[in-house]
């Protein structure tokens, strides 16, 4: 129950014992990469509103029950993925004994809370079975084979169950990079390439979206952020709040036009809150010219490549007659989303439909902008608003995964204006930063979309990915 | 411990749980659906803190131990003798609201307000309840965002729904101005005076406060947040570097009698409300890039060096 911190150094003592050591053949060119957990932790139905994310322990039993959980985030890996081992060590203490390792599974979940999870709120082990352990000894290494969950970059979960009542103990990740468990991610070898999955054509011809929301004010956000711009073809997009603070034609010519201006003409943007602190957004209307849609309306559309559309809306819903089911702007959209023949649609506007961010609220005034998207089949959302970045999971309307027909929502609020805070993580979002600057890179493949973001120089955040569309 | 002082104790703990357990359910904050009584299980000394927006408590003994997690979602909490506050999140229908819960987190005055939680404290007899408030949509705001400061005396009933309405004499003068915005409420141990944060054209002043007149006064500038030690000597805040909240904000005290600032040994920036542990230690949040809180401690006379108090935590009380 207590944190363990003996056997971090009673570890080296003891032989080691390790299962399941067999790579495949012609492993000469092989590279691995080992990754630390992000988070572990047990639940315990004995003790059902208690979290034990900080313990330097994790069980598997059957009486009382307990059930662990692992999440790994693999990074950096290039090649295709020719093994992945899971690594657990047992405790070295008595008891850690058991006649089952446990029932490794697959989960949907990735965004549970380290430190939150109880045997009350758990996530649910939804997932196929990943392999089983038979009987482990104390103070040992044991290895779940997991190549045909982990195929390359991105965030995966793990929970383990056991049918006997003599229960496992492994050592957490805070027990110390001794006893930690590992992912160990094994490219290249001389296993033949596995059919890289969706393996994205990279050829030039995909069209490029990229940008971000609360850009140019007077600091240098935004200068850092328009320098990305410069080396990165494509459509520039907004997000909205394009300047600060009041949206008005000189600070559009002052703080805009000098950064971001460089590349106006290929720019379509979204107007936000501050543009409309100039009656009408006159300010931002007279820039952008054609580019921004009708100024009585702010909402259009466009094509990009042979496969996509693009959806600009106006969530400053009282300067254009409301974001409600009946408005006229709901019902453009919905004749848009109809007329539409192409595969992919992502759609962008100002206010976040739900958003982490400490200083703006999920905004439900957009919802009804929400579930047209979805019912017409629509792939992802991007918005601004909170100064900072955040990416979901595909979500339906009421913000439950959906990986059949949820979009992505981001909130790409890292375009220059200095960042807020995030509070209260809320379900499902999976990728978080508040401390570097940046823009939202998005390729737009045939039938998917590759999501990059691109900090700005000398930061290090990174996250991408690639979904298909649907 | 003597055995009888433990199993007093336990009878005690016994007898709340039972009555957490057998109410409950009815009287948990939107969403909740399980038992609150792990929130009370354990001997001795807890701290509440919010994990991700559940409260829930740690020994104060073992404050990154095991963590009793309940249902009950916040934005904020604080609690303080026998009151638990907590501002719960805005949904998708509902907007926040304070709800002031008694040890068991069972519910009692509840009020539906418009914003985005921000701050929340408890006086420490548990009588004050004051709260702030992010709002949209007051476009005058110098500062860029605006906010909303509340009060209620949960011994009168009386709400003061916002400071905006009380007399502000500012420099020794009466002041008015439509971008005044207050953040950031402590109360001393009379439950009447209290100070506060007033933000008025691109200052940023702490104000002592009279309640029940209705008044607060402007003291001295950039301080943000502050908190009164139990003592009532000192108040612990956060103080904009070089006076430019965009530079971030330094943990200080300041010693009411002298006028004294002692920056504490935390350097990184700190955008909360600090917390007093006891007289001689604050507490308060930091959070990381990906928007994890962790809370830390720091020795209150200034020295020392900040102690990672509760992983994955925030909103101390």
């Amino acid at each position: 129950m207590f944190r363990r911190t003996s056997f971090m150094v009673a570890a080296a003592g003891v032989a080691a014992l390790i299962v399941t050591m067999s790579l495949p053949g012609g492993v000469a060119s092989a590279a691995t990469a080992t990754f630390a957990p992000v988070a572990d932790t047990y639940v315990d139905n004995s003790t059902t509103g208690t979290n034990y994310g900080t313990s330097g322990q994790l069980g598997v039993d059957n009486s009382p029950v307990k059930r662990m959980f692992l999440r790994f985030t693999v990074a950096g890996v290039s090649g295709p993925v020719s093994s992945v081992r899971l690594r657990v060590h047992t405790d070295d203490v008595s008891g850690s004994e058991s006649d089952s390792g446990g029932v490794f599974k697959r989960m949907s979940s990735t965004t549970w809370s380290e430190t939150g999870t109880t045997w009350n709120n758990q996530p649910s082990i939804d997932g196929a079975t990943l392999a089983t352990l038979g009987s482990v000894a104390r103070n040992g290494w044991y290895e779940v084979d997991v190549t045909s969950y982990v195929t390359g970059n991105g965030t995966y979960s793990i929970g383990v169950t056991s049918a006997s009542s003599n229960g496992a103990d492994y050592d957490s990740r805070e027990s110390g990079a001794g006893t930690a468990p590992q992912l160990v991610v094994t490219t290249g070898g001389g296993a033949s390439p596995s059919p890289s999955p969706s393996a994205s054509p990279p050829p030039g011809g995909d069209p490029v979206l990229v940008g971000a929301g609360d850009i140019a004010n007077s600091g240098s956000g935004d200068s850092t952020t328009a320098a990305l711009l410069d080396s990165i073809p494509g459509t520039v997009f907004t997000l909205g709040d394009n300047v600060y603070d009041n949206g008005t034609a000189s600070e559009f010519n002052t703080h805009y036009n000098p950064t971001w201006g460089r590349h106006k003409a290929r720019t379509r943007p979204v107007p936000g809150n501050h543009d409309y602190n100039t009656s009408g957004a006159t300010g931002y209307y007279g820039y952008f010219g054609a580019s921004a849609g009708d100024p009585a309306k702010g909402y259009y559309s466009y094509n990009l490549g042979s496969n996509w559309h693009v959806i600009v809306l106006n969530s400053n819903c009282s300067a254009v007659g409301g974001c409600g089911t009946g408005s006229a702007q709901v019902t453009w959209l919905r004749a848009d989303l109809a007329a539409g023949t192409r595969p992919c649609t992502v759609a962008m506007w100002h206010h976040p439909r739900y958003t982490s961010g400490a200083n703006h609220s999920p905004d439900s005034s957009v919802a009804p902008f929400v579930q047209a998207l979805y019912d017409a089949n629509a792939d992802l959302i991007l918005t601004g608003h909170n100064h900072q970045y955040e990416r979901f999971a595909p979500i339906n309307p009421a913000n439950q995964l959906d990986n059949a027909r949820g979009l992505r929502h981001f909130v790409v609020g890292s375009g220059g204006a200095s960042h807020y805070g995030f509070g209260t993580i809320l379900a499902n979002s999976e990728a978080r930063n508040s401390d570097t600057y940046g823009v939202l890179k998005l390729t737009l493949h045939a039938n998917a979309y590759t999501w990059q973001f691109v900090p700005q120089a000398g930061r290090t955040y990174a996250d991408s990915g690639t979904t298909n569309c649907h | 411990m003597t055995s009888l002082q433990g199993r007093l104790i336990i009878t005690i703990v016994a007898a709340v749980v039972l009555i957490g357990v057998a109410l409950g359910y009815a009287v948990l904050a939107p969403g909740a659906g399980a038992p609150v009584s792990a929130a009370l299980a354990g001997e001795g000394p807890r701290l509440q803190v919010l994990t991700n927006g559940l409260l829930s408590t740690v020994a104060r003994a073992d404050p990154d131990g095991p963590r009793e997690v309940t249902a009950v979602r916040c934005d904020r909490a604080h609690a303080a003798a026998a009151t638990v506050a907590c501002l719960t999140p805005v949904g998708a229908l509902t907007a926040t609201s304070l709800v002031v819960m008694d040890r068991a987190l069972r519910a009692g005055t509840t009020i539906p307000l418009t914003g985005f939680p921000n701050r929340l404290r408890v006086s420490a007899s548990g009588r004050m309840v004051a709260w702030t408030l992010f709002i949209d949509g007051h476009s005058y705001a110098a500062s860029g965002f605006s906010t909303q400061t509340g009060v209620l005396d949960t011994r009168t009933g009386r709400i003061v729904r916002s400071l905006e309405d009380f007399a502000i004499t500012r420099d020794g003068r009466p002041y008015r101005n439509a971008d005044v915005n207050f953040w950031g409420v402590t109360f001393g141990a009379d439950d009447n005076r209290f100070y506060a944060t007033l933000s008025t054209g691109g200052r940023r002043h702490l104000v002592e406060g009279d309640f029940a007149a209705g008044t607060v006064r402007t003291l001295r500038d950039n301080v943000e947040c502050p908190s009164l030690s139990p003592d009532g000597t000192r108040i612990a805040y956060k103080s904009a570097v070089g006076g430019d909240p965009a530079s971030g904000w330094r943990l200080s005290v300041l010693h009411l009698a002298t006028g004294r600032v002692v920056p504490l040994a935390e350097t990184r920036s700190v955008d909360d409300q600090p917390l007093w542990l006891d007289d001689l230690t604050v507490a308060y949040a930091l959070q990381t890039g990906d928007g994890t809180n962790n809370t830390w401690s720091v020795p209150a006379a200034g020295g020392g060096q900040p102690v990672l108090l509760v992983p994955g935590a925030n909103s101390p009380a």
